[in-house]
């Protein structure tokens, strides 16, 4: 606790996250936010750190068939299948709204080989329609989940990783982030590959596999068979990842998976993340990264802390 | 405007086997919603149930809201204990209320089951704006499943039951009963209930020429159209326009745009 007699300075939270620059160390998880203006009749969507789009693809997507989702302990699952407006309907109709906003832009992409990330992203950055790039190696509901096995997300597989990381790599000089999948042995081996072919920064972690069933009609409860498990039910394997991923590489992480309240998001830091992203709380209460926001700026005063960026890294092991 | 509240429970009753009656204190809720709307209400204080329910409007009243639930899932049942003077986390008034026109001579509402929740919001709506009672059908599996009726009919509503099993009203499903009372084209109906009865109920009103609307429900995350889990598949040919959210872009659609055909009823409970 701080004394009443100690004037309190206001504590530092910008972060530089691999080159951008962002005012405070919280942003959203793609796929929890919409475009933004879905949840700026709650708050200012401009004060976050930085608002992370649902991921985008060139072509308008319609995603998987219903039923995409169900609540499951202490969390969900999803397989929406990445449906989204397209990158042409992103310019004209969602980007004008983040600008005006004054948000930082973190533009996800998707595509389906690393030809359609080097458009997207050519695009991003030709257009000013993004102020970092985090491409999006690591959907889990865009294959069929019938005939999956062996690695089938470009970032279970390290040699894809840096395949892609490096044809994107080549095409922007935007701050880029590569988002990785929990769904493997070792998260190093993505991360550093990463790392290797020249990204800024990682995101760690997209959803778990997971599959849920009905017991009394004996069907999935998803038409997509599996999907991506996400919520505070998953947010002990996503800190592990984020930590794990912290000794390997030197490149900045985003810490994700289950981040409700600013506890949730000290906890990333303290294990590695500079900066944090709140996902499947979205849902739950539209003002939760706000919520998110203030805690961490109320903890480093409680505990007077200068730089949020001290608390990076500084667990006590 | 969309607003997070923390309202006090009022009254929450059981009026049948199982189904629930709250009525909220928000008065920011009734001066904006509209028949049709839903709200978003966290169930838990803790983290599971993660995610809010999803509640139609039943009545939007001065001071005060209403739901009509199902005690059947964990939240609900969460919901159901709750007891008058507990502080409950509202989000709304989401989703697009029903359309009102007082140009239809004829207003036929058709509920399936608890889909009569969100009619006598729109009933009332109805006598108050275009000056003509709406007929009601309520239908469902059996007697005791049957709600609201006395309310309609204080509304001035003619009401038909219909039952699966004959043991109220008529041993008839909701379309069947809607075919009864002859909809034409100066009729619009409104239709709410299991999605196969929505659909059979819809390709009735349309043979007949009538206007028909169809209040959907979907297993929801956020309500506010980011999370795209609620969708149904629509008939537009547009990627980008084939899947419609239930929270966003209805829950009140016209049954002309959504693909019935498409809707995998296996997976309907």
């Amino acid at each position: 606790m701080t004394t009443g007699t100690t004037a309190a300075t206001t504590p530092n939270l910008g972060i530089d996250l691999g080159g951008l620059k962002m005012k405070n160390p919280v942003t959203v998880a793609s796929g929890t936010f919409g475009y933004g203006a879905e949840y700026s009749q709650y708050f200012d969507i401009g004060r976050l750190g930085a608002v992370t789009t649902k991921s985008l693809s060139l072509k308008p997507r319609a995603g998987n068939k219903p039923p995409r989702l169900v609540e499951t302990p202490a969390g969900m699952l999803n397989a929406i299948g990445l449906q989204n407006v397209g990158i042409e309907t992103y310019l004209s109709e969602k980007l004008p709204f983040l600008r005006a906003k004054c948000a930082t832009i973190i533009a996800n992409i998707y595509g389906h080989s690393a030809d359609e990330y080097v458009e997207l992203a050519r695009r991003i950055d030709s257009e000013g329609a993004g102020d970092a790039i985090e491409a999006n190696l690591s959907c889990p509901n865009v294959h069929d989940a019938r005939k999956a096995k062996g690695a089938v997300l470009v970032s279970q597989d390290p040699r894809c990783v840096e395949e892609y990381t490096r044809a994107i790599r080549a095409v922007t000089k935007l701050p880029l982030i590569v988002k990785l999948t929990p769904n493997v042995m070792d998260i190093t081996e993505p991360a550093l590959a990463a790392e290797a072919a020249g990204a800024d920064a990682l995101c760690l972690i997209n959803t778990l596999l997971g599959l849920a069933i009905d017991a009394e009609t004996r069907r999935p409860r998803l038409s997509n068979i599996v999907g991506g498990l996400s919520g505070p039910a998953i947010r002990p394997v996503a800190v592990k990842m984020v930590w794990d991923a912290r000794r390997a590489v030197k490149i900045p992480i985003i810490g994700t998976g289950g981040i409700c309240q600013a506890d949730d998001a000290i906890e990333f830091l303290l294990a590695g993340a500079t900066a944090v992203s709140v996902g499947s709380m979205n849902f739950r209460q539209p003002d939760a990264a706000i919520r998110v926001l203030e805690g961490i700026e109320d903890y480093l005063l409680r505990h007077e802390i200068e730089n949020v960026s001290e608390l990076v890294g500084a667990m006590k092991a | 405007m969309r607003y997070l509240l923390e309202c006090e429970v009022v009254e929450n009753d059981e009026v049948a086997p199982e189904q629930f009656r709250m009525r909220i204190n928000a008065p920011e809720l009734s001066r904006t919603a509209i028949a049709g709307q839903f709200c978003m209400l966290q169930v838990a204080e803790g983290l599971s149930p993660f995610l809010r329910r999803p509640m139609c409007f039943e009545r939007i009243q001065r001071d005060h809201v209403s739901i009509l639930y199902k005690a059947e899932g964990e939240g609900t049942r969460l919901l159901s204990k709750m007891r008058p003077g507990t502080t409950l986390n509202v989000q709304g008034p989401l989703g697009n209320g029903f359309p009102i026109d007082d140009s239809f001579e004829r207003h036929i509402i058709v509920s399936g089951g608890i889909g009569v929740a969100t009619f006598p919001a729109l009933a009332e709506a109805i006598v108050r704006k275009c000056d003509v009672a709406p007929e009601v059908i309520l239908a469902a599996r059996s007697k005791h499943l049957i709600l609201c009726a006395d309310e309609f009919r204080e509304l001035g509503c003619k009401v038909y039951i219909a039952t699966d099993d004959g043991s109220a009203g008529e041993k008839l499903f909701a379309s069947q009963m809607l075919e009864k009372l002859r909809p034409n084209p100066s009729c619009r109906v409104y239709v709410c209930g299991p999605m196969i009865m929505m659909k059979t109920t819809s390709d009735v009103a349309m043979a007949a020429g009538a206007d028909c609307v169809v209040s959907l429900e979907a297993q929801m995350a956020c309500g506010d159209g980011a999370c795209l889990g609620c969708v149904v598949e629509s008939k537009s040919e547009k990627e980008g326009e084939k899947m419609v959210r239930v929270c966003l872009d209805g829950p009140v659609f016209d049954t002309t745009m959504i693909d019935w055909a498409a809707h995998n009823m296996a997976y309907d409970r």
